[in-house]
């Protein structure tokens, strides 16, 4: 397509859908109104293993206000279980008397206010027929598979073995990273309201089209019957991608009380009801030579999941690309325990599988007494090593170089231990972070109207990235207009098709569809302007015609205002529908997304090059002599990207994602009673998230880069990378600061004593 | 039992449960939904309304409690069309949000710190502003939005 002029690509735009946030107007899904719903409160299991023998309802149903009381006994044949995005299969809910995992849904009590459904909900008794669970790693009665290739893949190129045991100069350790949890500031709440046969669902998600084709499977209704509307989202991170048991039982339940229901899961439910990031357990080897240069890698991980569940995250996928080395070998083991099934959270492989690498690197570079930042140089690559492909672009040293040079790095004293402010030890540490170019397919309607305004309609998700005004900035730089003259539609299921808000992924793939149909637009309004027998365009080659600041222009200068141009095809509005298929996935592709399957182009596995994002991040951390707490005064980070579309919020998911690194580092961790395989700390002033107190200066650089072979806009997507090094950035400060290896996250206090 | 609640100038007459929270009578009664609920256990800042211009959790006051109180929420503060309190305005400018379910308990909590004389410094609004979790990690723009603020409610 020919390039539009650009000039609002890139440039700063304020969010179009700000004034909804700033006014209490943006409607969440629990802010939806619908007449006279009756709530529900959840019924969850007490124990993490074993059956329901039954309940006794007999003072919950002597609650003022109840309505009713869903359990297997009543409803289980109702539904069926949903399928994960990923993984394979999940644990049951009321569909079994079987009790998977603390915390799983076994009743919904239905009441005429949410005060008479809690109450009656506390009011269930139940018999439990229990039996002892397994928590966690090395909790007796876990099964430990080797995760079989499929989703993931693992890599063996060269001799990695024998090339470690002959190497120079080695790193051989184990790393852990703690189980967490998304803990969006919304709540888990699904609202449901029939209306004849149809469904209307109301829930905050990541895939409204993913909700829709599973619902329709689970409900056995067809998925034209169900509208899932999801406007604005509160916070996603990872865990409203996939349906979870809750969204059927709420319909289930509106159905029998032929009254719309509203769920408002509470805090403490939502660590078991939804996902989470398992705990991981890492075994890395580097073998390298004198000068640094890698000359084996070994990489193998292990994740808990859920005892049906394969689900897995494989960040050996990235871990095996990130540096040039001839010798690879990785492996994935998977344990099952007597859990809730895991889940997407933020850069879901990266976080937990890069930490190791990127603390090994820093143990090499001081076995070698070599500059962290310079072997990193050392071992950069434009070949993807765990292929042979080109990587499409990839600016990790610019990165690091900008971003060293804005720290200060070069004032670093490399020995631990040796910078020191008052009380306060200080280390400087740093890490790539990396994160694979994703892409999915994506359909979207725009719609010109004679007053040149544009409204596009497309199934996306604002999860806080911004969605909305990327959208609009797009269709507003193709179209000419002002971002002010678009209207954007999108969170329902009504809309055009796109796919799972996820992987970086979004931004990309909604972004290039609506770029498509506006450009069937302009190749509309050319043909029309330049086969007109009258008009300033008659004449002219079509294809070198765009649309800017209002009018259709000619290169030399001829032009035509967008209303003239405009009133050559219609009487009334332009409409386009347009489909965007990212190179190497199938035509099909698209109609899998309006089935609500994944279909994605993932940076790590297409045919023509490897397509990644990089970055380098630097920080500094103090550490106090005395009650070693550990503090992070500042932070940079620099990111390659390819386009920017909207600087302004890009600086904000970058930003987000480097304190969710501070926190992943320092804070948080959900914690496992290793007998009732309960999660401890289940709500949210025991699971430590930081306060603005905690946070200080953030600095991120966005580094220009130009990709044209990721996709035709050359977004590689930004939500994700910006946590990616910052765990090991924060490890490898702490080393620098006290001399102490840290190789399990979160860094507590006592680890430092 | 019957309460009245004098909500944004406007008093409303309903009957609630003795145990509805403020929070709760705001969304589920009066359909003003700009109030949010994120965890019921004050513990977020989610829910952050003004009772008599001071900054309070609606979900651990009941609204039988609220009674006597000018209550104030988000809805109050601009109308529709019409010009944005000088703390909307920055953080709309500031980007300070991201996903904005955070943001109404985090505009109101900082209207109160200005007022209260606790946002003389950065240091200061990061103290003051730390009762109000924000999950998309928006604290250095909201810190940046109460001081931008600042300097318009409380004029040269
Ligand atoms: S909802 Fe009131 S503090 Fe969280
Ligand atoms: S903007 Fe999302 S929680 Fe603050």
């Amino acid at each position: 397509m020919p390039d539009g002029n650009q000039t609002i690509i890139g440039q700063p735009a304020i969010r179009i859908d700000g004034r909804a946030k700033v006014t209490g107007m943006a409607r969440y899904a629990s802010d939806e109104v619908v007449a006279n719903p009756a709530h529900a409160f959840l019924v969850t299991s007490a124990i993490a293993r074993g059956r329901i023998r039954g309940f006794r309802l007999d003072a919950a149903r002597a609650v003022p206000g109840i309505l009713d009381i869903l359990m297997h006994g009543n409803v289980g044949g109702e539904a069926e279980k949903p399928k994960p995005m990923s993984g394979g299969d999940t644990t049951t809910t009321l569909e079994s008397d079987r009790v998977w995992h603390d915390g799983q849904i076994i009743a919904v009590v239905l009441a005429e206010s949410f005060e008479a459904a809690r109450e009656a909900a506390h009011k269930v008794e139940v018999d439990y027929e229990a039996e002892p669970p397994s928590a966690t790693f090395g909790s007796p009665g876990v099964e430990e598979e080797v995760r079989k290739a499929g989703e993931h893949k693992d890599y063996k190129v060269g001799d990695a073995e024998a090339s470690f045991a002959v190497a120079e100069v080695k790193v051989d350790a184990r790393y852990g990273t703690p189980t967490q949890h998304h803990n969006p500031i919304e709540l888990f709440t699904t609202t449901c309201e029939w209306r004849g046969g149809k469904l209307t669902v109301y829930e905050p998600s990541q895939f409204v089209y993913g909700l829709r084709g599973s619902l329709a499977k689970q409900l056995r209704m067809d998925p034209g019957d169900i509208h899932v509307v999801s406007r604005f989202v509160g916070g996603a991170f990872g865990s409203r991608g996939g349906i979870t048991a809750r969204t059927a039982w709420i319909a289930v339940a509106a159905r029998r009380l032929n009254r719309p229901v509203r769920l408002v899961a509470t805090r403490d439910q939502g660590f078991t009801i939804v996902t989470y990031r398992a705990e991981t357990r890492h075994h890395i080897q580097l073998g390298a030579t004198r000068d640094g240069r890698l000359t084996a890698l070994r990489h193998e991980g292990w994740e808990v999941t859920s005892r049906p569940s394969e689900y897995n995250v494989s960040g050996t996928e990235t871990t095996a690309r990130v540096y040039a080395c001839p010798n690879i070998l990785t492996k994935v083991n998977i344990v099952h325990a007597d859990r809730n099934t895991p889940g997407f959270m933020r850069a879901p492989p990266e976080t937990p599988y890069m930490f190791p690498l990127e603390v090994a690197m820093d143990e090499l570079a001081v076995a070698l007494n070599m500059d962290p930042v310079e072997l990193r140089r050392i071992n950069d690559t434009q070949t993807d090593p765990a292929t042979g492909k080109p990587y499409s672009s990839r600016s990790l040293m610019p990165c690091f170089d900008q971003a060293a040079e804005r720290f200060g790095w070069k004032g670093r004293n490399p020995a631990p231990g040796t910078m020191r402010d008052g009380d306060w030890q200080v280390g400087w540490g740093c890490a790539t972070a990396a994160y694979p170019a994703n892409i999915g397919p994506a359909a979207a309607r725009v719609t010109l109207t004679l007053e040149g305004k544009a409204r596009v309609q497309i199934a996306a998700h604002d999860i806080g990235t911004g969605a909305y005004t990327v959208i609009a900035i797009t269709a507003a730089d193709r179209l000419g207009l002002e971002i002010g003259k678009v209207v954007v539609e999108l969170g329902g299921s009504e809309l055009p098709a796109a796919g799972l808000a996820a992987g970086s992924s979004h931004t990309a793939g909604i972004c290039n569809a609506v770029a498509k149909a506006c450009e069937g637009v302009r190749q509309r309004l050319a043909q029309a302007a330049v086969t007109s027998n009258d008009g300033p365009l008659a004449g002219q080659d079509p294809a070198k015609l765009t649309l800017s600041a209002g009018a259709l222009r000619a290169p030399g200068g001829a032009a035509e205002d967008l209303p003239k141009a405009l009133a050559r095809v219609t009487t009334g509005v332009l409409e386009v529908y347009a489909e965007n298929i990212p190179k190497g996935l199938p035509p099909e592709s698209i109609g899998k997304v309006y089935q609500g399957q994944m279909a994605m182009s993932r940076g790590h596995s297409r045919e023509d090059a490897t397509t990644y994002t990089f970055g380098a991040q630097f920080v500094e951390v103090r550490v106090h002599a005395l009650t070693r707490e550990v503090r992070v005064p500042r932070a940079v980070g620099a990111f390659a990207a390819g386009t920017i579309v909207n600087p302004l919020t890009a600086h904000s998911q970058y930003m987000g994602g480097m304190i969710w690194g501070i926190s992943a580092a320092l804070h948080e961790a959900t914690e496992i009673d290793p007998h009732a395989a309960r999660y401890v700390n289940d709500n949210i002033a025991e699971y430590l998230m930081p306060v603005n107190a905690d946070v200080r200066s953030i600095e991120v650089i966005m580094v220009p880069e130009q990709d044209a072979q990721v996709n035709p806009l050359g977004i590689k997507g930004i939500g994700e990378i910006g946590i990616v090094g910052m765990n090991a950035a924060i490890s490898n400060a702490v080393w620098h600061a006290t001399g102490r290896r840290i190789r399990d996250l979160p860094i507590r206090i006592e680890d430092l004593l | 039992m019957d309460v009245l609640l004098k909500v944004n100038g406007t008093e409303h007459r309903l009957a609630v449960d003795v145990r509805t929270t403020l929070l709760d009578a705001l969304r589920e009664r009066l359909e003003l939904t700009g109030t949010k609920k994120g965890c019921d256990l004050g513990q977020c800042g989610a829910c952050t309304v003004l009772l008599d211009g001071m900054r309070v959790l609606s979900c651990f006051t009941l609204a039988v409690a609220a009674q006597e109180a000018e209550i104030t929420t988000i809805e109050g503060l601009a109308g529709e069309n019409k010009p944005l309190h000088p703390m909307q305005k920055a953080f709309l400018e500031q980007d300070a949000y991201q996903c904005g379910y955070c943001t109404p308990g985090q505009i109101l909590s900082a209207i109160a710190c200005v007022q209260e004389g606790h946002a003389n410094s950065a240091d200061q609004i990061r103290e003051y502003m730390s009762g109000n979790l924000c999950r998309c990690a928006a604290y250095p723009k909201i810190v940046a939005a109460v001081q931008q603020a600042k300097l318009l409610m409380e004029g040269p």
